[in-house]
């Protein structure tokens, strides 16, 4: 990944200042910098958004096709997800250099994303064992400044919520030969409900304390950082730890408090630093609801909106 | 301004792929009226004082029609009364989306500066491009898109100064449609409503199609046949092999009955028989239908029996009484799959030519009509001339045909004039064989090189100049489209020169412009006696492509260098200028040969050709080429009348072999070039050998006259017909003759990438393709690039090298010219008709060509002349008739009767039926008591009194 070259100064410049809640920008440790979201915006897929946070910039571009359901899941569809890591993003990326990237950043969103609990992939099943849609989720990174697996899950999150599939229903003759037929009305489509889809929070470890959605400075300065990604209701549904560095467990008071209300999904989690987890939680409970009446503002003005675009 | 059209589209795998199209708007698209002073346009279509005489609407307007209207009413839009029309983008399109033909004529009509027809591209207007909004259908935006067009151009020119209540009508046949229009304050009419309220031209409204409101009036509630499956049951059940798919193909003795033909893998084809009124269940011949096999025990085998449908008097029970009458007369044995139409696939409708029966009841204006061709059912037409159609020869077109009705409806298109007349009987017999024979559209003729056309130094470069050469044509007389022309010299070596020169018809038809299609679809120029309808038009066919005399014409040379043997040393194919020096008819060649007193060097290259002509012949019969033989026979053509005033059979002349000898070893020198360059793709013609079993009825013919005739291989039979004779019966050879052209196989183009089988039976050549022609023929024009394209005189382009289109067009050319051969020999049949109309009864000699079980066919060979001689007849007890298949002979009471037996019959015309005449012959001699009728006299009542 994209990084910047930090000297002993700066570091202890940046650490102070976060150990006294005040970052470089300003901003308070557990601050976003600025977003912009936009949908709809690459006319060809079936569903896509721009996000930009501060400098960092991601297009994702969702396709359906028609596929076949995998075989221990009969009645599900399922996503795919490709990351390309553009060298417009940062020059490092040129050739094969944003390759592993790529493919870590895949993964992870994979297993973020691919299951029953985030995305409904019960109504991606056209018929059971036969006939499935796919998702195929196409990332860009169009510029790195640090942070990109929140501004890719956001980018995600609105994208699956523009994504309008054509409805199809099968029809079937009577030697039981079935084949897809199609709407010829182009509104009539379905849309995915992306309520329980989460969104990813990244915390970096920075001196004692954490920071999220930290600057490629920032970042530079911080030996771990853990991804969680966390839906509307505060449920953790993944966690990831990244970095050389150890997070260690804190108190075992405040764990067994986070036990309470859920026990859960931290029975998992109890390796990591718990306070990262609870900031991670919080910050990403607080993410969805404006996200979400973003999206629904935007999708209200229907065609008169102005499109920006990712060039403009 | 850019919008982005979207839509979702099934792919062929079976998935769904949405696609994204730009679509450009435009502020600079113009009104087209000459009204209008704001459109900065450089001309205009639409005039200002745009009247059309109607009660309805007294000021100028111009009408929009929606698509339906255009779809259904063609007919009537394209009366010359209908003028300034907006065509809007969206009704053009979808007319171009649903029906081929349609969109022909309506593009044909915007060319036409009379009808001052204005397409309107609202579809790319700023101002009328709507998108399609939710909840709303396909077609209901396009109703949208119309009437918002409708709308724009109202008020458009509602602005000018200029304007006299210039007003914008549309025309809707759709209820819903007509009321939105109305909210939106736009005149609108009904179509019919519109047309009947036309005060100049009350006839117009015959020709309305009739819409769905008044079917039902005209048919009873009951339901007669069993609904149609609508197609995507259709589609899936011939995919799972419930149903079959086929071309429906009506008997033309019983209407009950029909087959459909299906195509299976590869060559094969399946017959369906059909049968019954509730199985062919409405569909017409040449439909393409889809058919459920019934189960084996309710297959039946086609019947004997002739069944006409005659009558409006006939209600449904008759029907079911002769349907019976055909259940019972199915035998057991030799039953064949029998099926029942489930739906038809796609439509063949078209025009037809017949004739009205007359409706009883006399002020009825509802008629049923006849077609002539019999295996097209009977149409139930409105007409209010009636009267005045009764007698005519008339054109009516389908426009559906409902469940609860006996008969189709249809409308009348047009009266080609009384039957009977010259000029309605050709009309009628090119549109039955389905020959394009309309005048060139504006758009073909505008591809034609303007006059006065000289040759320019760029024609010069790839061209040969051969201006100096002794060059002449000898052609029937009267010929004016001239495509080939001769030349032959001796050179210094003492070899000679020989060249066929073509018309270079290549150089004014460049690939792919409407006049190159339009030759394509005509496919050949087809003769009818006194009348030529052309493949391409006469400034070309007559003028610059016609090799005439003194003139310089572009040629496409082929140059042999050939020794007094009449054997090529080298070939040598050239575009070339050549100039001809005369035009000779054969009767003057071959004056000019035979007068020893002429030596110019026309009369010398003349003589030098028929030496090598004459060589070329022999080896060529000796390599097994069959002369076979036909009766062609040519009209004297009243100068004013047109009548045929005698009738006598061609003459051949050395001169006519002479030139048929060059031009067919151009052909064969062509057709190995452009094999050698282009395997794949080379138009080649073959005639397959025919099967031994077609030659059964010779042999038997022969052997009655103990001549036995070898068909091991064209030159086994070549040879044994030259050695048949029987003394005294001089006329047998050439009996024989026409008798063995009977027995072959019809000679066909086609592309030498997709077949193997390249041999000319007739010819014995192994390879064969038509090069001599062009103007005539449009797979020479094919050859013609093809070859000069190999000795680079010219470019190829990609449809001449696909073998698959270049196979479809082989099947057009070789259905077209079968079509014009059919033309033509309807055309000869009619001319004799008249001929024989004039002349009352004739008394002839002629001999027994064919028998039959209960008939003879006699042929008179100074007519050319066949007929059938029926035994048996409706009225009166048949004679006893003996038939044996072996002989084959027919003994009719006492008198049997052998092929090539001599008779005298007389000859008259049987005009009983108006829309089938034909001529008929009853045996004189030998006398058969109560058979034969007397030789006539003077007077015509002598064919009454029969000899007791």
């Amino acid at each position: 990944m994209a990084r910047v070259k930090v000297s002993e100064a700066e570091k202890v410049y940046i650490l102070h200042g976060i150990r006294d809640d005040l970052r470089v920008d300003g901003r308070s440790c557990e601050d976003y910098r600025h977003m912009e979201v936009e949908t709809d915006v690459v006319s060809n897929t079936d569903g896509s958004a721009r996000v930009s946070l501060g400098h960092t910039a991601v297009l994702v571009g969702i396709k359906a096709e028609i596929g076949k359901p995998r075989p221990l899941v009969p009645d599900e569809g399922y996503l795919e997800f490709f990351v390309d890591c553009s060298a417009n993003a940062t020059p490092e990326f040129e050739g094969r250099g944003g390759e592993e990237l790529g493919i870590e950043l895949s993964n992870t969103l994979y297993r973020v994303f691919n299951n029953r609990s985030s995305v409904d992939l019960k109504s991606l099943c056209i018929s059971a064992g036969e006939h499935c849609w796919v998702l195929y989720v196409d990332v860009l990174l169009l510029q790195c400044d640090g942070n990109l697996y929140d501004a890719i899950s956001v980018a995600i999150k609105a994208a699956l919520f523009n994504t309008k599939i054509p409805r199809v229903h099968m029809s079937s003759d009577e030697e039981g030969g079935k084949e897809v037929e199609l709407s010829d009305d182009p509104f009539d489509c379905v849309r995915l409900n992306v309520e329980s889809v989460p969104c990813i929070v990244t915390l970096c470890k920075v001196g004692h304390r954490h920071v999220v959605d930290a600057t490629l400075q920032e970042k530079a300065c911080s030996v771990a950082s853990l991804i969680i990604a966390v839906t509307h209701r505060g449920t953790v549904t993944c966690a990831k730890k990244m970095g050389g560095g150890s997070l260690d467990p804190e108190s075992i008071f405040e764990m067994t408090e986070v036990r309470q209300t859920t026990r859960n999904d931290l029975g998992f989690l109890c390796v990591y630093d718990v306070s990262l987890v609870q900031a991670g939680k919080r910050v990403g409970k607080a993410l969805h609801a404006p996200l979400m009446k973003l999206l629904q503002q935007e999708e209200s003005l229907g065609k008169k909106r102005q499109k920006v675009g990712f060039l403009g | 301004m850019l919008k982005s059209k979207t839509f979702v589209r099934k792919t062929r795998a079976g998935g769904v792929l949405k696609v994204v199209r730009e679509h450009y708007l435009r502020d600079d698209i113009w009104c087209g009226s000459e009204a209008c002073s704001e459109c900065k346009q450089e001309s205009t279509v639409l005039q200002e004082d745009a009247i059309i005489e109607s009660s309805l609407c007294p000021y100028p307007h111009y009408l929009v029609p929606d698509t339906n209207v255009v779809l259904h009413q063609i007919d009537v839009l394209e009366d010359p009364v209908i003028r300034n029309v907006i065509i809007l983008q969206t009704v053009l399109q979808e007319v171009r989306h649903r029906s081929a033909p349609v969109y022909k004529r309506l593009k044909d009509m915007i060319q036409a500066k009379e009808k001052y027809f204005y397409t309107f591209t609202n579809e790319h207007h700023r101002e009328t491009y709507i998108e399609r909004e939710q909840g709303e259908s396909a077609n209901d935006r396009n109703d949208r898109a119309i009437r918002v067009a409708v709308k724009w151009y109202s008020q458009h020119l509602k602005t000018e100064s200029n304007t006299d209540g210039l007003k914008v009508v549309l025309l809707t046949n759709d209820q819903g449609n007509k009321e939105k229009a109305e909210e939106n304050g736009l005149v609108v009419y009904k179509f019919d409503e519109y047309v009947k309220n036309l005060t100049a031209n009350p006839e117009l409204v015959d020709r309305l199609a009739l819409s769905n409101d008044e079917k039902a009036e005209i048919t009873s509630s009951k339901v007669l046949f069993p609904e149609h499956l609508p197609l995507s049951k259709i589609q899936s059940g011939i995919k799972s092999g419930t149903f079959l798919q086929g071309t429906f193909r009506a008997s033309r003795d019983n209407y009950l009955e029909a087959t459909v033909f299906v195509q299976g893998e590869g060559e094969d084809t399946t017959e369906v028989l059909i049968q019954g009124l509730q199985n062919l269940n409405r569909a017409v011949h040449q439909d393409v239908v889809a058919v459920q096999l019934l189960p084996r025990s309710e297959w039946v085998s086609p019947s004997a029996v002739v069944l006409q449908d005659d009558g409006a008097a006939k209600d449904d029970d008759v029907d079911d009484e002769e349907e019976k009458a055909l259940r019972i007369s199915a035998a057991e044995a030799a039953r064949k799959p029998t099926g029942k139409v489930v739906g038809v696939i796609k439509r063949n409708w078209r025009p037809f030519c017949g004739m009205l029966n007359l409706s009883q009841i006399k002020e009825s204006t509802r008629h049923l009509f006849t077609p002539a061709d019999r295996r097209i059912p009977r149409i139930r037409i409105e007409t209010r001339q009636a009267s005045t159609l009764a007698g005519q020869r008339i054109m009516v077109a389908i426009d559906g045909w409902p469940k609860n009705s006996r008969y189709p409806n249809g409308h009348f298109v047009r009266s080609l004039g009384s039957a009977g007349e010259k000029g309605t009987e050709e009309e009628v017999l090119l549109l039955e064989h389905d020959v394009p024979h309309q005048a060139f559209s504006q758009n073909v003729l505008s591809f034609l090189p303007k006059m006065p056309w000289g040759i320019t130094p760029e024609d010069m470069v790839k061209r040969r100049d051969l201006r100096h050469l002794t060059v002449c044509s000898v052609d029937p007389p009267g010929c004016t489209d001239i495509d080939d022309a001769l030349h032959c010299r001796e050179l210094e070596n003492g070899n000679l020169e020989v060249g066929v020169h073509i018309a270079d018809v290549s150089h004014f038809i460049r690939p792919g412009n409407a006049l190159d299609k339009e030759a394509a679809n005509r496919g050949t120029t087809v003769y009818l006696c006194g009348k030529r309808i052309d493949m391409v038009p006469e400034l070309l066919s007559s003028n610059l492509c016609s090799l005439r005399s003194n003139v310089e014409r572009l040629a496409f040379s082929c140059i042999w260098e050939m020794n007094h043997k009449a054997e090529i040393l080298k070939t040598h194919f050239t575009k070339s200028v050549i100039n001809s020096k005369a035009s000779l008819t054969y009767a003057e060649a071959q004056m000019r040969i035979d007068d020893t007193s002429k030596k110019d060097d026309i009369t010398e290259s003349l003589r030098g050709l028929n030496k090598l002509a004459k060589i070329l012949k022999r080896k060529r019969i000796e390599k097994g080429a069959l002369t076979l033989s036909s009766l062609e026979v040519r009209f004297h053509i009243d100068s004013e009348t047109h009548d045929p005033i005698d009738l006598q059979t061609k003459e051949l002349m050395e001169t006519n072999s002479m030139v048929e000898e060059f031009m067919l070893l151009a052909n064969v020198s062509v057709a190995q070039k452009i094999y050698d360059e282009f395997p794949d793709c080379a138009l080649l013609r073959k005639h397959p050998a025919p099967p031994p079993s077609n030659y059964d009825i010779l042999l038997k013919a022969a052997k009655s006259k103990n001549v036995e005739i070898h068909i091991d291989s064209a030159k086994a039979l070549a040879d044994s017909l030259d050695v048949a004779k029987v003394d005294g019966f001089s006329y047998f050879n050439t009996l024989l003759r026409i008798l063995a052209t009977r027995c072959m196989m019809q000679a066909v183009y086609f592309c030498s990438g997709m077949d193997s089988d390249f041999h000319h039976y007739g010819l014995a050549s192994p390879i064969y393709t038509h090069f001599t022609s062009p103007i005539r023929r449009y797979a020479d024009i094919i050859v013609h690039r093809l070859l000069a394209v190999s000795i680079g005189a010219d470019i190829t382009y990609p449809d001449l090298m696909d073998k698959h289109k270049q196979s479809a067009l082989c099947n057009n050319l070789n259905y077209r010219h079968k079509m014009s051969q059919y033309a033509q020999r309807a055309s000869v049949a009619f001319h004799t008709q008249l001929f024989f109309k004039n002349r009352g009864i004739l008394n002839e000699e002629g001999f027994v060509l064919f028998v039959r079980k209960n008939a003879i066919i006699v042929l008179i060979p100074k007519f050319g002349l066949e007929g059938t001689v029926f035994f048996d007849s409706k009225d009166k007890a048949a004679p006893s008739l003996v038939f044996d298949e072996q002989g084959p002979t027919l003994k009719v009471e006492q008198t049997t009767f052998n092929i090539f037996d001599k008779v005298k019959v007389t000859i008259s015309l049987d005009d009983s039926n108006i829309q089938h005449q034909k001529i008929r012959m009853a045996l004189t001699e030998p006398v058969i008591p109560g058979v034969s009728v007397a030789a006539p006299d003077a007077e015509p009542q002598a064919k009454k009194t029969k000899l007791k």
